[in-house]
């Protein structure tokens, strides 16, 4: 995993000058080959106005690239308006997006542009699609089609040039095969699908982008930072981050300032990280969930289960054994029993290097 | 190597020990991957050169001749199977060889003993971003040829 690898986040743009920088394509970081793809795609996608649908759960940064496409594109120097389609109420959303005439419904005390007229010769980014009531879907589609957007209350439509990015974290194809959205509409937004994969499916990038968030903080406060221990790493790798790249970024953040050494190590990462999670991937992966025919020696596993979390408490607070026994919620002499039976080992960071 | 139509894919089995090999096997046809079965690290190499590529290789650490990582250099070198995510079965606590199998550019880890649930979880997560990538390549190949619309 070479550190020293630049990772190139910055777009082809034809007037470098005029333009912002782009934003860190942090959600596309990485070397993985699906990563890979996604970056090409992202680069080629940009320069054109097709309709753009990304997916991926939360954190992996579905705005981050919706707004990396838009600065690479034309429309850089005009808006990029985000709508959070799940944050504002379904009964406002549609005067919201598409704005509304003067006494259009009671309280509409003047007329008001949408947020797709804000985004006129700009980029629309509508997050959380799925949550968009079946009737404003049917009214998104006619804007898709035929780029003429009507305030509610109004006679005409007015014709717009906005280019539509949306998102979903919610599987739409899922949605659609439940009825929940509409088919066609899905159809009109994939024209450029982008799964950005959950970072457990690629934690062959994990410490690359430890590496990038570490460097990223040594330059913006211009001190040492600094690097986690192999164990460190290792726990960092085998950690199913339902919060994506996000959970990572800031942890790693966190850790520069908890940390007063060169090295990183495990003791200092948060105790949800040694947590067994969905697909059993942290540390007491190896206890089963299922009963399976054979059956199991219980004793053995509660024996096993014990060990970990009495080392896991220690761990986390420095071999204190008093503190270690408050936080597993037992006595001091009933730790101590525990510890004298279950023989538990040493830290894990006394192994390390 | 036949396929039925509706396997979710061909899952390559590589351990020393012909019992383990058979249990995985069982289960991944049970779960409706078609299993291919290696019984060594030569073995692997030999049959991915003989019937091409696998979606996903189980790829024991502890082997006699050609252990885990030296069979997944091989693997890694050759263009042509560099690509195919690795699951390393190693033993829970071995820093060392998750250590070195993170250097290796391994994809993922499997404790052993292996869990039912876990394996297919990890490798249904394998096949998923392949997927991706493939979703992504048409994409692509579309924007390329100047035809947006699928």
């Amino acid at each position: 995993m070479s550190e020293g690898a630049p990772i190139s986040l910055s777009f082809r743009t034809e007037s470098i000058l005029t333009a912002p920088p782009p934003p860190e394509l942090i959600a596309l970081i990485g070397e993985h080959p699906t990563v890979v793809k996604l970056r090409a795609l992202v680069e080629r996608v940009a320069p054109s106005d097709v309709t753009v649908l990304i997916t991926g759960e939360s954190g992996t940064g579905k705005e981050v690239v919706a707004r990396a496409i838009h600065e690479s594109s034309p429309r850089r120097s005009r808006p990029f308006i985000p709508v959070n389609c799940a944050a504002i109420p379904h009964d406002l959303l549609e005067s919201e997006m598409f704005g509304h005439q003067r006494g259009a419904f009671s309280g509409a005390a003047g007329a008001r542009a949408g947020l797709f007229t804000a985004a006129s010769l700009g980029t629309i980014f509508l997050d959380e699609i799925g949550e968009m009531p079946a009737s404003l879907q049917a009214k998104l589609l006619r804007v898709l089609e035929d780029g003429v957007v009507r305030a509610v209350g109004a006679d005409r439509g007015v014709k717009l040039d906005v280019r539509v990015i949306a998102a979903s974290n919610a599987n739409l194809a899922e949605l659609v095969s439940r009825g929940a959205f509409r088919e066609d509409l899905f159809y009109r937004l994939q024209v450029v699908p982008i799964m950005i994969p959950p970072l457990r499916d690629r934690r062959s990038d994990i410490p690359l982008l430890v590496n990038y968030f570490l460097e990223r903080c040594r330059a913006r406060r211009a001190i040492p930072t600094p690097r986690p221990s192999d164990a460190t790493m290792v726990q960092l790798w085998s950690y199913d981050w339902p919060g994506n790249v996000r959970e990572l970024e800031n942890l790693v953040e966190r850790l520069v300032i908890l940390c007063d050494g060169d090295i990183i190590e495990p003791v200092l990462l948060p105790p949800n990280l040694f947590k067994v999670t969905v697909n059993g991937t942290a540390p007491i992966d190896d206890i089963p969930a299922i009963l399976g025919d054979k059956g199991v020696d219980l004793n053995a596993i509660v024996r096993k289960l014990e060990g970990r979390l009495i080392n896991q408490a220690l761990q986390q607070v420095g071999g204190n054994k008093q503190a270690a026994a408050r936080l597993l919620g037992l006595k001091r002499t009933t730790f101590a029993a525990k510890l004298r039976r279950c023989g538990v080992l040493a830290p894990p960071e006394s192994d390390l290097t | 190597m036949e396929q039925p139509a509706e396997s979710r894919g061909r899952i390559m089995v590589v351990d020393d020990d012909p019992d383990t090999v058979a249990v995985l096997s069982h289960y991944l046809r049970r779960e409706g991957f078609t299993p291919v079965e290696a019984g060594s690290g030569a073995d692997c190499i030999r049959i991915l050169a003989d019937v091409g590529p696998v979606d996903v290789i189980l790829l024991d650490l502890m082997m006699p001749d050609m252990d885990g990582f030296a069979v997944c250099r091989a693997l890694k070198r050759n263009p042509v199977t560099a690509e195919i995510p690795i699951i390393m079965v190693t033993a829970r606590d071995d820093l060392d060889a998750r250590t070195e199998g993170i250097r290796q550019g391994i994809s993922d880890f499997l404790a052993k003993p292996v869990l039912r649930k876990q394996l297919g979880n990890r490798i249904i997560a394998q096949l998923d971003i392949v997927e991706a990538a493939k979703v992504a390549a048409q994409a692509l190949d579309r924007l390329s040829r100047g035809k947006a619309a699928p």
